[in-house]
């Protein structure tokens, strides 16, 4: 017998004791009473998750009135394990679901998850003041739970102000600006060492459709529209329209004339930040929280002078003159109830009564700023870090920055204090940020098909969007020209896509009524 | 005549001496159980890890033709008969990752194999003990290390404008190829990764063998004149002939897994498309996408060939009138 086979097998046979065993531990779960503890799966971003018997967590425990009990996962592997826990009998009451993946989908249209359409209204923590973002949550209109609330709008241009300086440069507003500054930081030596060792923008190892990688938001900026968008009464993919081969053509320019890192294809993205510290590319397309985080790295570098480094700007207008900024869908995932754990309406009662609490101001505070007066003070309606650190306060901003944060649902806005920033410096690119930020969500562009879920993109969406995903890539790199990046498209188009599209209109047809 | 039915015959004739034959074939084997049942006792646990282990999940292999839902379960999820095979041999992925898969596996077979034969020999020519020793030894070593270490290091060697070797190699031969993203390098690397990795390790079975080759025939070889590559040919080939067809049916059953860690860590999307094999496609599919009936459809497919592969083999080299596994 081969290898091959008993691996397959191996698998399956995991999934088969996985779901024997838990017939037998739903048994003992079953009784509505039994809900003193909520176990939760989360995921979380340090090396180290969260304290279990933490000051935070007991705080938590506190408000909630519950035993909370969370299994934090490594964010690298969530997906995986949020496939594998949803086929085995170590089930949460309450679990983070960062993404429509299809796993996911299937599972929720077989009934594995309460349908919260019309019970989060009931509780008044939980019921949304941004109904647009929990239709967007939806799958096909049906809620299937607590969306993450995130800002719409972080798409950013960041860049190294002391070069512009040096070359006399302004700051972008078109997309032509971004060419003429890229250019510029390659040709005219900005670092002054008299070596050709500069280039402009840094773009890492990351491909995949819609996940607001800079390609995305170049291709937003064109006017390609965001994943979908509305041609002629009906929705096309954006990568069907002419701003994308536009947008594209304007981003193999940048890299033909090596105003890109040469290695995009390869570089790690965990790296990103260094060719910019280090001086040797001067640009980044990516959201607005890495301004503030590269301008703390050169603090730590050097504090002396680290206030000239940086500069930035919101979105780009396209060569039409527009303004077309690139939001994201306005959530972060959503907090969804098993069936399998949660058996009964009343048990769902408690678990969102659960969730009401988890969502309330004092909690949102704990989750986000920590415990008022161990680490952090309230000065002007800011959250000011406790200085100097004492070791309980330490711990507790570990937590916080781990993953106690990914907990919050925010779905009526951030309730939480905005954190003083630790030098006037730096609030003043904080402030900046959520200016820029706000000015750039009155042109925001949509998906319009955020809250759509059609069932062969289900089945085999992932594949498909590769096939233009690595076209696209390998066009920019030369490996395929303009016709290659369209024959890729029309091999989706018959792979499957063509019904997707008709999957995609019928329903966007449907929720429009 | 077949040995089979020389069995047969006999067993006839001495059936036909002998009346009833049933009883007393049963009341032989309970003897003969009775006499060894100490034996068998120890065969029991070996048993129970098949079962258990090996033979019982196999019933998981149905989802290949249901359409799995974790929550519904193994059984109550609805079957599809074959839809997920057709789904796969119509996907126009399917031809790329057989080929893909087949290539780099041919590829990893035709170069590893007969190097580890070659390195063996050159090791058990060595006459010098302590660097035998020590040669061998350093040729093990880098069995040790994972995967993911060996991706770094090429990682670093090979990186582009600065790598060492990416920086040697393009100004030995005035080029400008980027080893990590130029998918005509990529069955190369992974080729040469492999060879680092493993040729060293694979030596120990036939390092064993050699030894234990009759050193007279050499000395008369000597004495005939023959010289060390007449003494290889002739001698030390022909010797270790059968652990060579026996390693090889063993290494072609292994062919199709070309090592799913080594793949996933060095494919990025410009070399993707000669990248993908069944293995980073299992998991792409089935774990990060919960496509779980189709990638075990996927996997069971891969298995059918490995099969096919290993009687395949076995009955070339019982053709060549050398004995087989089986």
């Amino acid at each position: 017998m081969s290898r091959p086979l008993m691996r397959t097998a191996g698998a399956a046979a995991v999934l088969a004791a996985a779901l024997a065993a838990s017939g037998c531990s739903g048994a003992s779960s079953g009784a509505s009473s039994d809900l003193g503890t909520i176990t939760m799966m989360a995921p979380y971003f340090e090396a180290q998750p969260p304290a279990a018997d933490g000051a935070a967590m007991k705080k938590l425990d506190e408000i909630t009135g519950k035993n909370l009990n969370v299994t934090w996962v490594p964010n690298s592997s969530y997906e995986e394990k949020t496939n594998i826990t949803l086929a085995s009998s170590e089930i949460p009451h309450v679990m983070i679901i960062q993404s429509k993946s299809p796993g996911f989908v299937k599972n929720a249209e077989a009934g594995a998850f309460w349908d919260l359409t019309d019970k989060l209204a009931k509780y008044p923590n939980l019921k949304t003041t941004m109904p647009e973002v929990q239709k967007n949550a939806s799958v096909n209109g049906k809620v299937y739970g607590v969306f993450r609330g995130r800002s719409p709008i972080r798409a950013s241009v960041m860049f190294r102000q002391d070069w512009m300086d040096k070359l006399g440069l302004q700051p972008p507003k078109t997309v032509e600006d971004l060419y003429n500054i890229a250019k510029a930081f390659t040709e005219r030596d900005p670092d002054g060492n008299g070596k050709n060792d500069t280039w402009g923008i840094t773009i890492p190892k990351w491909g995949a459709l819609g996940t607001n990688s800079p390609y995305d938001i170049i291709e937003e900026w064109f006017g390609a529209g965001n994943r979908w968008t509305e041609r002629d009464g009906k929705l096309v993919p954006s990568f069907e329209t002419d701003e994308f081969l536009q947008a594209d053509r304007f981003i193999k320019k940048m890299v033909d004339e090596k105003l890109i890192n040469a290695d995009f294809a390869t570089f790690d993205g965990t790296k990103w930040n260094e060719p910019f510290l280090n001086g040797k590319g001067g640009i980044i397309v990516d959201v607005d929280s890495r301004v503030s985080q590269i301008v703390g790295l050169f603090k730590q570098a050097d504090p002396a002078n680290y206030t000239t480094k940086v500069g930035f700007v919101g979105n780009l207008t396209g060569p039409d003159g527009k303004l077309r900024a690139h939001p994201t869908d306005g959530y972060a995932g959503f907090i969804a109830i098993p069936k399998a754990k949660v058996r009964t309406e009343a048990d769902l009662d408690q678990v969102l009564k659960f969730l009401d609490k988890l969502n309330s101001k004092d909690a949102a505070i704990v989750l986000n700023n920590g415990i008022e007066g161990v680490n952090f003070s309230v000065k002007d309606g800011k959250a000011v870090p406790v200085s100097p650190e004492t070791p309980e306060a330490k711990a507790v901003n570990a937590d916080v920055k781990s993953g106690l944060a990914q907990l919050g649902m925010n779905v009526a806005g951030n309730q939480f204090y905005q954190p003083k920033q630790a030098s006037d410096y730096e609030q003043k690119v904080y402030d900046r940020r959520i200016e820029v930020m706000a000015e750039d969500l009155k042109s925001a562009v949509y998906n319009p098909a955020a809250s759509l879920v059609s069932p062969t993109y289900v089945a085999k969406g992932v594949q498909l969007d590769n096939i233009v995903a690595d076209a696209r890539i390998k066009y920019l790199a030369g490996q395929i020209d303009e016709q290659g990046l369209k024959d890729a498209i029309k091999l989706w188009n018959t792979s499957g896509g063509d019904k997707v599209k008709d999957e995609i209109n019928k329903l966007w047809q449907d929720s429009r009524k | 005549m077949t040995v089979t039915q020389l069995e047969s015959g006999e067993r006839e004739a001495t059936s036909s001496k002998r009346t009833p034959p049933a009883p007393r074939r049963r009341r032989s084997f309970a003897v003969h159980f009775a006499h060894y049942k100490w034996l068998y006792l120890l065969l029991l646990p070996g048993l129970a890890y098949f079962i258990v282990f090996r033979y019982g999940p196999m019933y998981g292999v149905t989802i290949a033709f249901k359409d799995f839902v974790p929550f519904l379960g193994i059984n109550d999820s609805q079957w599809v008969g074959f839809r997920h095979f057709q789904d796969f041999f119509a996907n126009p992925d399917f031809p790329r990752l057989l080929g893909n898969t087949l290539i780099l596996a041919f590829l990893n077979l035709g170069v590893g194999f007969p190097l580890t034969i070659v390195l063996a020999l050159l090791l058990n020519e060595v006459r010098l003990t302590i660097l035998k020793r020590t040669v061998q030894t350093l040729v093990y070593l880098p069995h040790f290390l994972s995967w993911t270490i060996v991706a770094s290091l090429s990682f670093l060697l090979f990186a582009l404008d600065v790598g060492p070797l990416f920086t040697f190699l393009n100004g030995v031969f005035g080029t400008h190829v980027d080893f990590l993203s130029n998918p005509n390098w990529f069955r190369p690397l992974i080729v040469l990764q492999d060879v680092w990795k493993n040729t060293g390790w694979g030596t120990i079975i036939f390092l064993a063998a050699l030894a234990t080759v009759d050193q007279e025939q050499y000395e008369a070889a000597v004495i005939d004149g023959a010289g060390r590559f007449r003494r290889i040919w002739h001698i030390t080939l022909p010797s270790i002939r059968s652990t060579i067809i026996v390693m090889l049916i063993l290494a072609v059953g292994q062919v199709l897994n070309t090592g799913f860690e080594q793949i996933y860590l060095m494919t990025n999307a410009l070399n993707r498309s000669v990248a993908d094999v069944f293995d980073t496609y299992v998991y792409f599919v089935g774990i990060t996408q919960g496509a779980y009936s189709y990638s075990t459809a996927v996997g069971l497919f891969k298995s059918v060939v490995g099969i096919v592969l290993i009687f395949g083999t076995n009955w070339v080299a019982k053709r060549f009138n050398q004995s087989g596994l089986f």
